[in-house]
C-alpha cells in the first residue's frame, strides 16, 4: 500500500512539475498579435541543429533592427519531413501568423501545404518549395522569396575545384562522401559530382559512401574504403561535418589531411578555421546567419505589403568568397563562420 | 549457450552419432549459431572477393569502429535478458558526450572530462531503473520518456551546438593504439570479460535471468526484482557513459546528435545475435556476434564499392534471415 502511495506522489509530482514548466515556457513565448505587433513563424528544419539556430539568430537580427514589432514564434521540425507540413498547414490555418520563414526539410512534399488556407506570405531559406529543388524562382502561390542557390550548381562548383586540382594527376582517385542518398537533394548532388567529373577520363571515382552529416558516419566510412584505397587524392563532401570525420580517418590512418584534396561544404567555423590551416584544401561556405536575416527583411517587405526579392542569391549575401580557399580567405582575415556543427 | 537455452531437439536422421541423428543436429546447431556462421560466412565471402578486406588494419578498423555500439550492446544484453528495453541509451550518449567535450573545454582537463562521463551514464542509467520500478511503467515507455528528457539536456547544455575539444590528450582515449590494436578496443576486451563473467558466473547474473524469465517467480523465489532492474538499467548507463567517452575523444568533440541510431543498432545488434527478445534467455558473445556482423555488411559495402543505396536492403535482409532462422527453432517447440 505504502509503495502504491509512493507511486501515486510520484506521479503526481512529476505531473505537477511538468504543468507548472509548460505554463511558464507558454508565458515565456504567448506573445500577443495585438496592438500593431506582427507574429512571425519560424520553422526550423530542426531547432536543434546549429546551422538552422543560425538562421533563426539571423531572423531575430532582422527583426530587431527593422524598428517594427514582431513576436517570433520558433517550431522545430525535428528534421522530419511529416512534422514540418503539418507545422506549415497549421500555422498557416490559424489566422494567429502574419509570416512564416521556412528552412524546409523536404522542399517538394513541403508544397502540398499550398495553396494555404490563409494568405500570408511565406519565405524560405535554403531549399525552394516545389516539386523542382534546382528551381530558386518561387514554384507555388504563396511563397514570396527563396534565399538560396541550386543546389546542383553549388555541387558542380565544387567538382570544378576536384577537376582543377586533379589536372595533372593522372589517374587521380576521387571518394564522394555524399549525405543521405535516399534524399532527392544529395541525389542531385551526387549527380551532379559525377556529371562534372565524368567528363574528365584522368578521373576515376574509386569510391561513393554516405556521411549522413554526421562526424562518426563519415568516420567509420572513410576508414573503410582506405582499407581498399589508400591512394586516394580527393575526398568530396557535402558537409563540413561529414569532411571533418574524413579528416580524423585520414589521421588515422597516418595520411596527412593536407596531402589529399579535401573538401566539405556548409561553411562550420571549423572548417574554416581547416582550410585557414591548409588542412583542407577547400569549403563551400553557406552564410546561415545572413540568410535568416535576408529571408526576414524580404518577409517585412511582403508583410508590409512591398514587393519582395524573389530569389535572394544566399552566396553573394556573406561578404565572404563561397568557395574558399586557403587564398580567397586570407582576403578576410576576421571572418570565421556564421555557425558551427 | 546457457543454461536457460533450448537444447537441440532429435529427430529423424540419416546417420546416428553419439545416439542423437546427425541431419538434426546439424540443423539444430545452425539455428543456434545462425549469426555466428553468417558472421563466419559474410568474413571468408569478403575475404575472397575482396583483396583488401583479410588485413590486420582492416580487422582493427573493423574492431575499432564499433567498439562504442559493442560496449552498449554488452551491457544492453543484460537489460533484454531481464525482460526490459533501454530506448534512451542514444540520448544518454549525447548526453555523456556533450559534457565531456563542455568540461574539458571549461576546465582543460582531460580525465576529469572523461571520466565524468561513465559517472553521469551511471547516475543517468540508474535514474531510468528507478523511473521503471518505482513508476511502475513498462521499460519501454519509461526510456522512451526519459530519451526525450535526456535529449533536450544535451540540446540545453550546447544549445544545439558543436563543441570542438582541443584539450591535449584529449583525443587519445579514442585514437590511441599500442603495438596497433586501439586502446578502445582493448577497453572493449575488458568490459566483455567482466560482462561474460558478471552473467554468466555470479548469482547476480542467474537472477537477472530469473527475472528475464519470469518475474513473478523470482520474486517468489526471493529475488529482489526491483534492485535487479535496477542495476542492469545503471549498467547501461554506465556502459554507455564509457562508449561517449571514447566516441567524444574519437571525434574531439560533442555535440547533442551525438549517437544518433544508436538505441535502435543496439538492440538489433543483440537480437541479432540470438539474444531472446521476450528476457530470459541471452549472451553477451551472441551481442557482439550481431554487432560485428552489421559491422561486417558496412565495411564490406565501402571497401567493395557497392552502391549504398543498397546497404540497408541487404543489411535488412540479413537481418530478417538470421532471425528468423533462430525462430524457427522456438516455434518447433
Amino acid at each position: 500500500m505504502n509503495r502504491f502511495r509512493t507511486r501515486i506522489t510520484a506521479t503526481l509530482a512529476l505531473t505537477t512539475t511538468t504543468a507548472l514548466l509548460l505554463t511558464a515556457c507558454g508565458a515565456a513565448d504567448s506573445a500577443s498579435s495585438s496592438g500593431g505587433t506582427r507574429k512571425v513563424a519560424v520553422l526550423a528544419a530542426s531547432s536543434q541543429n546549429g546551422y538552422n539556430q543560425a538562421v533563426y539568430k539571423g531572423v531575430q537580427q532582422a527583426a530587431a533592427a527593422s524598428g517594427k514589432k514582431i513576436t517570433l514564434k520558433l517550431l522545430d521540425g525535428q528534421f522530419d519531413s511529416n512534422t514540418q507540413l503539418s507545422q506549415l498547414q497549421n500555422v498557416t490555418s490559424t489566422g494567429d501568423y502574419d509570416g512564416v520563414v521556412v528552412v524546409p526539410n523536404d522542399g517538394v512534399g513541403l508544397a502540398a501545404a499550398f495553396p494555404l488556407s490563409k494568405k500570408i506570405p511565406v519565405a524560405t531559406v535554403l531549399n525552394p518549395i516545389g516539386p523542382d529543388i534546382n528551381k530558386m524562382e518561387p514554384q507555388v502561390d504563396g511563397v514570396v522569396t527563396t534565399v538560396g542557390v541550386p543546389p546542383a550548381a553549388a555541387a558542380q562548383k565544387q567538382a570544378e575545384g576536384v577537376v582543377t586540382y586533379c589536372a595533372r594527376i593522372n589517374p587521380c582517385k576521387v571518394v564522394l562522401l555524399v549525405g543521405n542518398l535516399s534524399t532527392p537533394l544529395d541525389v542531385a548532388r551526387r549527380n551532379a559530382y559525377k556529371k562534372v567529373l565524368g567528363a574528365h577520363s584522368n578521373i576515376e571515382v574509386v569510391s561513393t559512401v554516405e556521411g549522413q552529416y554526421d562526424r562518426d558516419t563519415s568516420l567509420k566510412a572513410i576508414s573503410n574504403v582506405l582499407q581498399a584505397h589508400k591512394d586516394i587524392n580527393v575526398i568530396l563532401s557535402n558537409a563540413d561535418q561529414e569532411a571533418a570525420g574524413a579528416q580524423i580517418a585520414l589521421q588515422n590512418a597516418g595520411i596527412k589531411p593536407s596531402s589529399v584534396y579535401l573538401t566539405g561544404a556548409g561553411g562550420t567555423k571549423d572548417a574554416v578555421a581547416a582550410v585557414r590551416s591548409g588542412a583542407w584544401k577547400a569549403a563551400y561556405i553557406n552564410f546561415p546567419l545572413s540568410m535568416g536575416k535576408a529571408a526576414m527583411e524580404q518577409l517585412i517587405k511582403a508583410m508590409d505589403g512591398g514587393t519582395p526579392k524573389a530569389v535572394v542569391d544566399s552566396d553573394g549575401i556573406g561578404g565572404v568568397e563561397p568557395y574558399a580557399t586557403k587564398e580567397t580567405l586570407a582576403r578576410t582575415p576576421d571572418f570565421t563562420g556564421e555557425w558551427n556543427g | 549457450m546457457t543454461a536457460t537455452e533450448t537444447a537441440p531437439e532429435a529427430g529423424a536422421g540419416v546417420a546416428v552419432h553419439g545416439g542423437t541423428p546427425i541431419g538434426p543436429r546439424v540443423i539444430a546447431f545452425a539455428r543456434d549459431y545462425a549469426a555466428l556462421i553468417l558472421l563466419a560466412a559474410i568474413f571468408v565471402t569478403l575475404s575472397i572477393i575482396s583483396s583488401s578486406f583479410l588485413s590486420f588494419t582492416n580487422v582493427m578498423n573493423i574492431l575499432n569502429q564499433s567498439t562504442p555500439l559493442a560496449i552498449i550492446a554488452v551491457a544492453g544484453t543484460f537489460v533484454i535478458v531481464s525482460g526490459a528495453f533501454d530506448l534512451s541509451t542514444a540520448a544518454m550518449y549525447a548526453v555523456v558526450s556533450v559534457v565531456a567535450a563542455s568540461i574539458a573545454t571549461s576546465t582543460g582537463s582531460t580525465w576529469t572530462a572523461l571520466l565524468a562521463a561513465p559517472v553521469l551514464g551511471l547516475v543517468m542509467g540508474a535514474l531510468n531503473g528507478l523511473a521503471v520500478t518505482r513508476l511502475n511503467v513498462h521499460s519501454f515507455l519509461a526510456t522512451l520518456a526519459s530519451s526525450l528528457v535526456y535529449k533536450a539536456v544535451a540540446v540545453l547544455v550546447t544549445g544545439g551546438s558543436l563543441i570542438t575539444v582541443t584539450t591535449s590528450g584529449f583525443s587519445d582515449l579514442g585514437r590511441g593504439q599500442v603495438a596497433g590494436i586501439f586502446y578502445s578496443v582493448l577497453i572493449l576486451l575488458v568490459v566483455f570479460a567482466l560482462a561474460s563473467l558478471l552473467l554468466n558466473g555470479t548469482v547476480f547474473g542467474r537472477h537477472v535471468f530469473a527475472v528475464g524469465g519470469n518475474s513473478d517467480a523470482a520474486h517468489l523465489s526471493g529475488v529482489r526484482v526491483d534492485r535487479v532492474k535496477v542495476t542492469v538499467f545503471a549498467l547501461s548507463g554506465l556502459a554507455v557513459g564509457i562508449a561517449g567517452a571514447i566516441g567524444v575523444s574519437r571525434l574531439a568533440s560533442g555535440q547533442p546528435q551525438a549517437g544518433s541510431g544508436l538505441e535502435l543498432q543496439a538492440i538489433a545488434a543483440i537480437i541479432l545475435g540470438g539474444t531472446s527478445i521476450y528476457g530470459g534467455i541471452g549472451a553477451v558473445w551472441r551481442s557482439l556476434v550481431g554487432v560485428y556482423l552489421i559491422a561486417l555488411i558496412g565495411n564490406g559495402f565501402d571497401i567493395l564499392n557497392v552502391n549504398p543505396q543498397m546497404k540497408d536492403l541487404v543489411t535488412g535482409v540479413i537481418i530478417l534471415a538470421a532471425v528468423a532462422l533462430a525462430a524457427a527453432d522456438r516455434r518447433r517447440l
